[in-house]
Protein backbone atom coordinates (compact mmCIF):
# COMPACT_ATOMS: atom_id res chain seq x y z
CA UNK A 1 0.00 0.00 0.00
CA UNK A 2 1.21 2.96 -0.93
CA UNK A 3 0.34 6.67 -0.30
CA UNK A 4 -1.40 9.24 -2.05
CA UNK A 5 1.04 11.76 -3.81
CA UNK A 6 -1.63 14.49 -3.28
CA UNK A 7 -2.00 16.33 0.02
CA UNK A 8 -5.98 17.27 0.06
CA UNK A 9 -8.23 16.35 -2.78
CA UNK A 10 -11.71 17.63 -2.46
CA UNK A 11 -13.90 15.36 -3.92
CA UNK A 12 -18.18 13.73 -3.31
CA UNK A 13 -18.87 10.40 -2.84
CA UNK A 14 -21.84 9.46 -5.07
CA UNK A 15 -23.20 6.14 -3.13
CA UNK A 16 -24.73 3.98 -5.68
CA UNK A 17 -25.76 0.56 -4.48
CA UNK A 18 -23.23 -1.85 -2.52
CA UNK A 19 -20.61 0.43 -2.90
CA UNK A 20 -19.45 3.82 -2.91
CA UNK A 21 -17.53 5.86 -5.49
CA UNK A 22 -15.52 9.48 -5.23
CA UNK A 23 -14.80 11.84 -7.63
CA UNK A 24 -12.96 14.81 -7.57
CA UNK A 25 -15.11 18.00 -7.25
CA UNK A 26 -13.30 19.45 -10.28
CA UNK A 27 -15.00 16.37 -12.86
CA UNK A 28 -18.71 17.75 -11.16
CA UNK A 29 -20.38 19.81 -12.67
CA UNK A 30 -23.66 20.15 -10.20
CA UNK A 31 -25.61 17.58 -8.71
CA UNK A 32 -29.67 17.60 -9.71
CA UNK A 33 -32.92 15.94 -9.20
CA UNK A 34 -33.42 13.21 -11.16
CA UNK A 35 -36.79 14.73 -12.97
CA UNK A 36 -37.72 13.00 -16.20
CA UNK A 37 -35.44 10.51 -18.06
CA UNK A 38 -36.18 10.16 -21.98
CA UNK A 39 -35.50 6.24 -22.98
CA UNK A 40 -32.44 6.27 -25.32
CA UNK A 41 -33.61 3.48 -28.28
CA UNK A 42 -30.86 0.81 -28.49
CA UNK A 43 -28.35 1.89 -25.44
CA UNK A 44 -26.75 -0.60 -23.74
CA UNK A 45 -28.44 -1.42 -20.63
CA UNK A 46 -26.28 1.05 -18.64
CA UNK A 47 -27.49 3.44 -20.62
CA UNK A 48 -30.78 4.67 -18.36
CA UNK A 49 -32.13 7.54 -20.56
CA UNK A 50 -31.11 11.29 -20.93
CA UNK A 51 -32.20 14.45 -18.73
CA UNK A 52 -32.71 18.03 -19.88
CA UNK A 53 -29.94 19.75 -17.62
CA UNK A 54 -29.78 23.22 -18.84
CA UNK A 55 -29.99 23.33 -22.89
CA UNK A 56 -28.68 20.23 -23.46
CA UNK A 57 -29.64 16.55 -22.96
CA UNK A 58 -27.45 14.42 -20.84
CA UNK A 59 -27.34 11.16 -20.50
CA UNK A 60 -27.59 8.89 -17.40
CA UNK A 61 -25.54 5.91 -16.28
CA UNK A 62 -26.53 3.45 -13.89
CA UNK A 63 -22.63 2.44 -12.72
CA UNK A 64 -24.20 -0.45 -11.05
CA UNK A 65 -25.27 -1.59 -14.23
CA UNK A 66 -21.83 -0.97 -15.68
CA UNK A 67 -20.11 -2.92 -13.09
CA UNK A 68 -22.02 -5.87 -14.41
CA UNK A 69 -25.20 -5.52 -11.99
CA UNK A 70 -28.93 -4.97 -12.45
CA UNK A 71 -29.65 -1.85 -13.79
CA UNK A 72 -31.40 0.82 -10.69
CA UNK A 73 -33.87 2.41 -10.75
CA UNK A 74 -34.02 5.64 -9.18
CA UNK A 75 -35.34 5.70 -5.64
CA UNK A 76 -37.04 9.02 -3.75
CA UNK A 77 -33.31 9.88 -2.55
CA UNK A 78 -31.82 9.72 -5.65
CA UNK A 79 -29.59 12.34 -7.36
CA UNK A 80 -27.92 12.80 -10.67
CA UNK A 81 -24.59 14.16 -10.69
CA UNK A 82 -23.85 15.73 -13.88
CA UNK A 83 -20.37 15.01 -14.79
CA UNK A 84 -18.17 17.55 -16.78
CA UNK A 85 -17.04 16.11 -20.33
CA UNK A 86 -14.47 13.31 -20.18
CA UNK A 87 -11.22 14.80 -21.78
CA UNK A 88 -11.35 14.99 -25.37
CA UNK A 89 -14.50 15.03 -25.27
CA UNK A 90 -16.65 18.07 -26.94
CA UNK A 91 -18.00 20.54 -24.30
CA UNK A 92 -21.34 19.87 -24.48
CA UNK A 93 -21.22 15.95 -24.08
CA UNK A 94 -22.10 15.68 -20.27
CA UNK A 95 -22.67 12.71 -18.57
CA UNK A 96 -24.87 12.11 -15.64
CA UNK A 97 -24.33 9.15 -12.95
CA UNK A 98 -27.26 7.91 -11.14
CA UNK A 99 -26.92 7.40 -7.05
CA UNK A 100 -28.66 5.64 -4.62
CA UNK A 101 -28.85 8.37 -2.13
CA UNK A 102 -27.47 11.94 -1.13
CA UNK A 103 -23.67 12.45 -2.66
CA UNK A 104 -21.88 13.61 -0.04
CA UNK A 105 -18.53 16.16 -0.26
CA UNK A 106 -15.05 14.36 1.51
CA UNK A 107 -11.77 16.42 1.87
CA UNK A 108 -9.09 13.65 1.56
CA UNK A 109 -6.27 14.51 3.62
CA UNK A 110 -4.45 11.34 3.99
CA UNK A 111 -5.55 8.30 1.64
CA UNK A 112 -4.17 5.04 1.31
CA UNK A 113 -4.43 2.99 -2.43
CA UNK A 114 -5.62 -0.22 -2.65
CA UNK A 115 -6.25 -2.45 -5.56
CA UNK A 116 -9.49 -4.09 -6.15
CA UNK A 117 -8.75 -6.93 -6.85
CA UNK A 118 -7.67 -7.40 -3.52
CA UNK A 119 -10.34 -6.08 -1.31
CA UNK A 120 -13.81 -5.33 -1.23
CA UNK A 121 -14.01 -3.73 -4.84
CA UNK A 122 -15.63 -5.46 -7.76
CA UNK A 123 -13.30 -6.45 -10.57
CA UNK A 124 -14.22 -4.18 -13.33
CA UNK A 125 -12.23 -2.06 -15.81
CA UNK A 126 -14.32 0.94 -15.25
CA UNK A 127 -12.51 1.21 -11.76
CA UNK A 128 -9.11 2.43 -11.53
CA UNK A 129 -8.52 1.97 -7.77
CA UNK A 130 -10.06 2.07 -4.65
CA UNK A 131 -9.47 4.71 -1.06
CA UNK A 132 -9.72 3.76 1.86
CA UNK A 133 -10.90 6.93 4.42
CA UNK A 134 -11.12 5.45 7.54
CA UNK A 135 -12.71 2.45 7.69
CA UNK A 136 -14.88 3.10 4.59
CA UNK A 137 -13.68 1.82 1.01
CA UNK A 138 -14.70 3.78 -2.03
CA UNK A 139 -14.22 3.16 -5.76
CA UNK A 140 -12.72 5.50 -7.72
CA UNK A 141 -13.93 5.56 -11.65
CA UNK A 142 -11.55 4.84 -14.52
CA UNK A 143 -12.18 7.66 -16.73
CA UNK A 144 -9.89 6.64 -19.59
CA UNK A 145 -11.80 3.33 -19.62
CA UNK A 146 -15.48 5.37 -19.54
CA UNK A 147 -14.48 7.26 -22.10
CA UNK A 148 -13.74 4.02 -24.19
CA UNK A 149 -17.06 2.43 -23.12
CA UNK A 150 -19.03 5.63 -23.73
CA UNK A 151 -17.54 6.57 -26.90
CA UNK A 152 -16.28 3.23 -29.13
CA UNK B 1 -40.43 19.14 -48.49
CA UNK B 2 -36.35 20.09 -47.16
CA UNK B 3 -36.01 22.93 -44.54
CA UNK B 4 -32.65 22.82 -42.40
CA UNK B 5 -34.71 24.61 -39.74
CA UNK B 6 -37.73 22.79 -39.34
CA UNK B 7 -38.55 19.38 -38.16
CA UNK B 8 -41.50 17.09 -38.45
CA UNK B 9 -42.47 15.29 -34.79
CA UNK B 10 -43.07 11.65 -35.10
CA UNK B 11 -45.18 9.64 -32.63
CA UNK B 12 -44.05 6.14 -32.39
CA UNK B 13 -45.96 3.49 -29.76
CA UNK B 14 -46.00 6.81 -27.47
CA UNK B 15 -42.61 8.24 -27.91
CA UNK B 16 -42.13 11.71 -29.73
CA UNK B 17 -39.31 11.96 -31.97
CA UNK B 18 -38.17 14.96 -34.20
CA UNK B 19 -36.72 14.58 -38.13
CA UNK B 20 -34.92 17.36 -39.25
CA UNK B 21 -36.93 18.48 -42.41
CA UNK B 22 -33.27 18.40 -44.59
CA UNK B 23 -34.58 15.06 -45.08
CA UNK B 24 -36.89 14.58 -47.44
CA UNK B 25 -40.13 12.74 -47.18
CA UNK B 26 -43.67 12.29 -48.12
CA UNK B 27 -46.86 11.39 -45.85
CA UNK B 28 -48.71 8.90 -47.14
CA UNK B 29 -52.43 8.30 -45.17
CA UNK B 30 -53.23 5.14 -44.61
CA UNK B 31 -55.50 4.65 -47.14
CA UNK B 32 -53.00 4.78 -49.97
CA UNK B 33 -51.07 1.98 -48.53
CA UNK B 34 -51.70 -1.64 -48.93
CA UNK B 35 -51.25 -3.58 -45.86
CA UNK B 36 -49.01 -6.27 -45.89
CA UNK B 37 -50.69 -9.43 -44.60
CA UNK B 38 -47.91 -11.70 -45.01
CA UNK B 39 -46.19 -10.87 -41.55
CA UNK B 40 -43.25 -12.90 -41.78
CA UNK B 41 -41.41 -10.28 -43.78
CA UNK B 42 -41.90 -7.14 -41.12
CA UNK B 43 -43.33 -4.96 -43.69
CA UNK B 44 -46.73 -3.42 -42.35
CA UNK B 45 -47.71 -2.03 -45.40
CA UNK B 46 -46.75 -0.86 -48.74
CA UNK B 47 -46.58 1.70 -50.79
CA UNK B 48 -47.37 1.04 -54.56
CA UNK B 49 -46.13 3.00 -56.87
CA UNK B 50 -45.98 2.67 -60.99
CA UNK B 51 -43.43 0.03 -61.11
CA UNK B 52 -42.28 -0.30 -57.19
CA UNK B 53 -43.41 -0.91 -54.14
CA UNK B 54 -41.83 0.97 -50.91
CA UNK B 55 -41.89 -1.02 -47.69
CA UNK B 56 -43.50 1.09 -44.54
CA UNK B 57 -42.44 -1.03 -41.29
CA UNK B 58 -43.98 -0.22 -37.57
CA UNK B 59 -41.59 -0.35 -34.31
CA UNK B 60 -42.37 -0.54 -30.88
CA UNK B 61 -41.41 2.04 -28.27
CA UNK B 62 -37.69 0.59 -28.49
CA UNK B 63 -37.91 1.25 -32.30
CA UNK B 64 -37.82 -2.49 -32.95
CA UNK B 65 -39.78 -4.17 -35.54
CA UNK B 66 -43.17 -4.53 -34.22
CA UNK B 67 -46.58 -6.05 -35.69
CA UNK B 68 -48.73 -2.18 -36.39
CA UNK B 69 -51.27 -0.81 -34.24
CA UNK B 70 -54.95 -1.24 -35.98
CA UNK B 71 -55.45 2.12 -35.33
CA UNK B 72 -52.87 3.51 -37.47
CA UNK B 73 -53.52 6.15 -39.92
CA UNK B 74 -49.94 7.31 -41.02
CA UNK B 75 -46.65 6.48 -42.56
CA UNK B 76 -43.65 8.52 -43.00
CA UNK B 77 -41.90 7.61 -46.49
CA UNK B 78 -37.89 8.98 -46.21
CA UNK B 79 -36.43 9.27 -49.45
CA UNK B 80 -33.34 7.10 -50.12
CA UNK B 81 -32.13 4.84 -52.84
CA UNK B 82 -33.05 2.67 -54.32
CA UNK B 83 -36.31 3.50 -52.91
CA UNK B 84 -38.22 5.09 -50.44
CA UNK B 85 -38.26 3.20 -46.98
CA UNK B 86 -41.54 4.39 -44.66
CA UNK B 87 -42.17 4.27 -41.46
CA UNK B 88 -45.86 4.16 -39.46
CA UNK B 89 -46.37 6.84 -37.05
CA UNK B 90 -49.49 7.06 -34.62
CA UNK B 91 -48.92 11.11 -35.31
CA UNK B 92 -47.23 13.17 -37.51
CA UNK B 93 -46.77 17.06 -37.47
CA UNK B 94 -44.74 19.45 -39.43
CA UNK B 95 -43.58 22.23 -36.12
CA UNK B 96 -43.71 25.59 -37.35
CA UNK B 97 -40.08 27.14 -38.44
CA UNK B 98 -38.04 28.19 -35.22
CA UNK B 99 -39.94 26.30 -32.78
CA UNK B 100 -37.27 23.63 -32.07
CA UNK B 101 -33.83 24.37 -30.70
CA UNK B 102 -32.08 21.49 -31.04
CA UNK B 103 -27.93 21.00 -29.39
CA UNK B 104 -25.78 18.10 -30.07
CA UNK B 105 -26.53 15.00 -28.49
CA UNK B 106 -24.56 11.67 -28.46
CA UNK B 107 -26.24 8.38 -27.14
CA UNK B 108 -23.58 6.71 -24.91
CA UNK B 109 -22.59 3.09 -25.97
CA UNK B 110 -21.99 1.56 -29.74
CA UNK B 111 -23.83 2.70 -32.61
CA UNK B 112 -26.98 0.66 -33.55
CA UNK B 113 -26.60 1.14 -37.40
CA UNK B 114 -23.40 1.48 -40.10
CA UNK B 115 -24.74 5.20 -40.67
CA UNK B 116 -23.74 6.03 -36.67
CA UNK B 117 -26.29 6.64 -33.59
CA UNK B 118 -29.87 7.10 -34.82
CA UNK B 119 -29.87 10.07 -32.49
CA UNK B 120 -27.62 13.34 -33.02
CA UNK B 121 -29.33 16.23 -31.46
CA UNK B 122 -31.97 16.16 -29.00
CA UNK B 123 -34.20 19.54 -28.34
CA UNK B 124 -34.54 20.13 -24.70
CA UNK B 125 -37.95 22.06 -23.86
CA UNK B 126 -39.33 22.42 -20.07
CA UNK B 127 -36.90 19.92 -18.98
CA UNK B 128 -38.18 17.25 -21.08
CA UNK B 129 -35.92 15.94 -23.40
CA UNK B 130 -37.21 15.12 -27.48
CA UNK B 131 -34.29 12.88 -29.30
CA UNK B 132 -33.79 13.84 -32.83
CA UNK B 133 -32.97 11.10 -35.37
CA UNK B 134 -29.87 11.55 -38.24
CA UNK B 135 -31.94 11.14 -41.33
CA UNK B 136 -29.08 8.94 -42.23
CA UNK B 137 -29.24 6.55 -39.12
CA UNK B 138 -33.08 6.39 -39.80
CA UNK B 139 -32.97 5.72 -43.16
CA UNK B 140 -30.10 3.18 -42.90
CA UNK B 141 -31.64 1.37 -39.72
CA UNK B 142 -35.35 1.35 -41.75
CA UNK B 143 -33.41 -0.67 -45.44
CA UNK B 144 -31.74 -3.19 -42.63
CA UNK B 145 -34.91 -4.34 -41.79
CA UNK B 146 -35.36 -6.21 -44.63
CA UNK B 147 -38.26 -5.85 -47.12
Amino acid sequence: MRKLATDQIHGLEIPISGLSLFLPSATIAEIVNVGTLTPVPFAPPWLIGAIGWRTVAVPIVSFEALLGGAVTAPRPQSKLVVLYPLRGRADWEFVGVLTASEPRPYMVQTATTVTPSTDDLPVTPYLATGIKLGDRLFGIPDLDRLRQAFYP
Amino acid sequence: MSDTNQYLRLEVAGHSYLLPSVQRYTIEQRDNLTENLDHASGVAAWRIVRNDRWPAYALDGALRLARATPQWQRAVFLEGSPHMVGLIVDDVQLLPRGAVTATPFTPLGPSPTGEGHLFVNAWVNAGRVTLVFSPPALLGYLRSLGG
